[in-house]
């Protein structure tokens, strides 16, 4: 579909990696689930890997009346090809409604498959312009999500020009940064007995003062979350107080990053979300609950943060009602 | 025969680098590079350079190469025919879809696919080469086989960064900085210079390489000052191989760094690689490492200096 024939319905799609975090999430408040990690093949459970996992996987969110899509990872080496390809052809085959695509081999693959399922451009896919997403349009996508970077002025452009849907990151970890080598091993993958439990537990990267340390992670100016082979931010991601705005923008298509969270981040701030997208869309005045305050906050060891979105820094937050105005929290 | 590219962060510098060997001198076109606009040139400073270069019988390579937004890209074609108008006809780029637009608008010209296009496997060189790429700057870590397969099955040059930094994260992939400190700023021309962002505009704090703590589920130290793993490195041995791979460009990295220190740099590649052309069965790297020692160390020294200054303006306080 067209952004310009923008869908009615909306779609609050999540990123969940593997069957014990599907199992363990309420997924009710979703339309959508996107399986699988695209940062590391070998992460226990991983959908994008596991490849027998995704028969069931997609026949029970279909059972469910969900959407289901598979992603793919997000830096393949050409040894990793092989399994690109095994990946796309499991995906065509238990049925999945779209393959995430952050790496621009992994889009030609699949036109050259003759594109049997529709691409979805993830984060890392670098989509800034209309023009990029146009070409990336020509080898099958249908959706892109922009860089982290792209404000919500330059995706308006994107969603008008580029005839491909956007997705919004509403809320969660925003993608900074992927790596070659795990950080948190010592030996190499798959050798290493930390491999793959180190990056089930949470790490954080902290730096400046402890005075400014105002977060349960004992930061000081700067938090980033690690997670072995990707740099996520320590703030979350959040734009509840900003919903109505992008309806009115055309915004249909909204994303929680389920990746390296719990089963509990992902089950109530999607349903946080699903109830807010209601009331937003509602034509009914818009008020913040406090009661949707308190879960996110709940949620959030490190505060919130929306800048990238209005052309600041991605860690700044720019809002009223959360953090008080604060854009530093 | 591979050619030796090298940074012009000036109109001095690009002089000095092609009188000290290199082939070709890449500059940046003020807001449109991976660089802070000192280390950029306006329009009439990259065409006197052109000119200087032509008349070598060299080439002048203008990049483009930063992530735009969609609104900008008739700033970058107009930009862009003016160049073409001056007989500039090489360019760099990142946006695959400024790489698209480019090539139909002006068909001959030749366009390399920046080193920001993160291009880690022969399809994704295969795409950029579809959307009109003549040439590909491969990932700093990709192997040979790979670099030879893009030469031999993909059917497009391939330029290799010898003397460059390998990020933390994938080059061309990383927003880490932005996501600390971001200014939109626009020149005259309306050109947003997206301060704090490498990817869009130049300008890299390097927050990678400050001390970080690495703390976990319980806010508790679990390793104290922390490097994330970034290095500036030197592949001189990779050189022999690389040449005898086809590799088509040999890039030499360096806008910021002071006009000496580049010209040493050049020099020494340049003499390298001229030695190891003219008999390649006695050719032996021990000789050259000497002299690189010397190189090496003042690069490091300039780096060293250039970050501290980086991350304190990046706003981390102490």
């Amino acid at each position: 579909m067209l952004a310009s024939e923008s869908p009615s319905s909306l779609e609050l799609v999540l990123t969940v990696p593997s069957p014990r975090d599907l199992s363990d999430t309420d997924l009710s408040p979703y339309d959508a689930i996107c399986l699988g990690n695209t940062y590391c093949r070998r992460v226990e459970g991983n959908f994008a890997e596991n490849l027998g996992l995704l028969p069931d996987a997609v026949a029970a969110l279909h059972a469910a009346g969900k959407k289901a899509y598979v992603t793919s990872p997000a830096a393949p080496r050409g040894h990793d090809m092989a399994q690109v390809k095994r990946l796309i052809d499991a995906a065509v085959s238990a049925g999945a409604d779209a393959l995430e695509v952050h790496n621009m081999g992994v889009l030609r693959v699949l036109r050259e498959k003759g594109i049997p399922l529709p691409a979805h451009m993830g984060a890392y896919a670098n989509v800034y312009t209309h023009l990029s997403a146009r070409v990336m349009r020509d080898y099958g996508a249908v959706r892109v999500r922009p860089n982290a970077e792209v404000s919500l002025e330059e995706m308006a452009v994107i969603a008008r020009d580029a005839g491909v849907e956007v997705e919004v990151l509403a809320h969660g970890k925003i993608p900074l940064g992927i790596t070659e080598k795990c950080f948190l091993l010592e030996g190499p993958e798959g050798e290493d007995p930390k491999c793959p439990s180190a990056c089930r537990e949470e790490h954080w990267l902290t730096a400046g003062s402890p005075k400014q340390a105002r977060n349960r992670s004992g930061a000081g100016a700067w938090v980033l979350k690690n997670v072995g082979k990707g740099i996520l931010s320590g703030k979350d991601m959040c734009v509840i107080e900003h919903l109505p705005r992008l309806l009115s923008e055309g915004f249909r298509i909204f994303g929680v990053e389920g990746l390296y969270e719990s089963a509990a981040y992902r089950s109530e701030v999607g349903a946080v979300y699903r109830e807010a997208l209601a009331l937003a869309s509602s034509g009914r005045e818009y008020a913040l609950r406090p009661e949707w305050g308190r879960t996110l906050a709940k949620h959030s060891r490190n505060g919130f943060c929306n800048g990238y979105y209005f052309g600041g820094s991605g860690q700044s937050y720019v809002g009223t009602v959360l953090q008080g105005g604060n854009s530093q929290v | 025969m591979a050619e030796l590219l090298a940074s012009g962060g000036t109109v001095e510098m690009a002089r000095v680098v092609l009188d000290s060997g290199a082939d070709a001198v890449y500059v940046g076109a003020k807001g449109w590079s991976r660089r802070r606009a000192q280390y950029e040139m306006d329009d009439e400073e990259v065409i006197a350079s052109a000119r200087y270069a032509q008349s070598l019988g060299k080439i002048l390579r203008v990049a483009f190469n930063t992530l735009p937004s969609s609104s900008e890209v008739p700033l970058l074609l107009a930009k862009a025919e003016k160049f073409v108008g001056a007989g500039i006809h090489d360019f760099i780029l990142t946006d695959v879809g400024a790489i698209r637009a480019l090539a139909e608008r002006f068909p001959g010209v030749q366009i390399h696919a920046s080193i920001g296009c993160t291009i880690v496997n022969a399809e994704d060189a295969r795409f950029y080469k579809e959307a009109g790429a003549t040439q590909v700057v491969t990932e700093c870590r990709m192997d040979r086989e790979e670099m030879g397969k893009i030469r031999q099955e993909v059917g497009v040059g391939v330029e290799v960064l010898v003397h460059a930094t390998t990020c933390y994260t994938y080059l061309g992939r990383c927003t880490m900085s932005s996501y600390t400190r971001q200014e939109w700023r626009f020149d005259e021309e309306g050109k947003n210079h997206f301060l704090g962002s490498p990817n869009r505009g130049g300008l890299c704090y390097r927050v990678c390489l400050t001390e970080w703590d690495q703390r976990g589920e319980d806010g508790s130290v679990e390793a104290g000052r922390v490097v994330l793993p970034n290095l500036a490195y030197f592949l001189v041995d990779d050189i022999p191989g690389l040449i005898d791979l086809g590799v088509t460009t040999i890039k030499i990295q360096g806008r910021e760094y002071s006009v000496p220190l580049v010209g040493n740099m050049v020099r020494f590649y340049r003499d390298l690689i001229d030695s190891y052309l003219r008999d390649r069965s006695s050719f032996r790297m021990e000789a050259w490492k000497e002299r690189m020692a010397g190189i090496v160390s003042a690069r490091d020294a300039e780096r060293r200096e250039k970050t501290a200054s980086l991350i304190s303006e990046s706003g981390l306080s102490a």
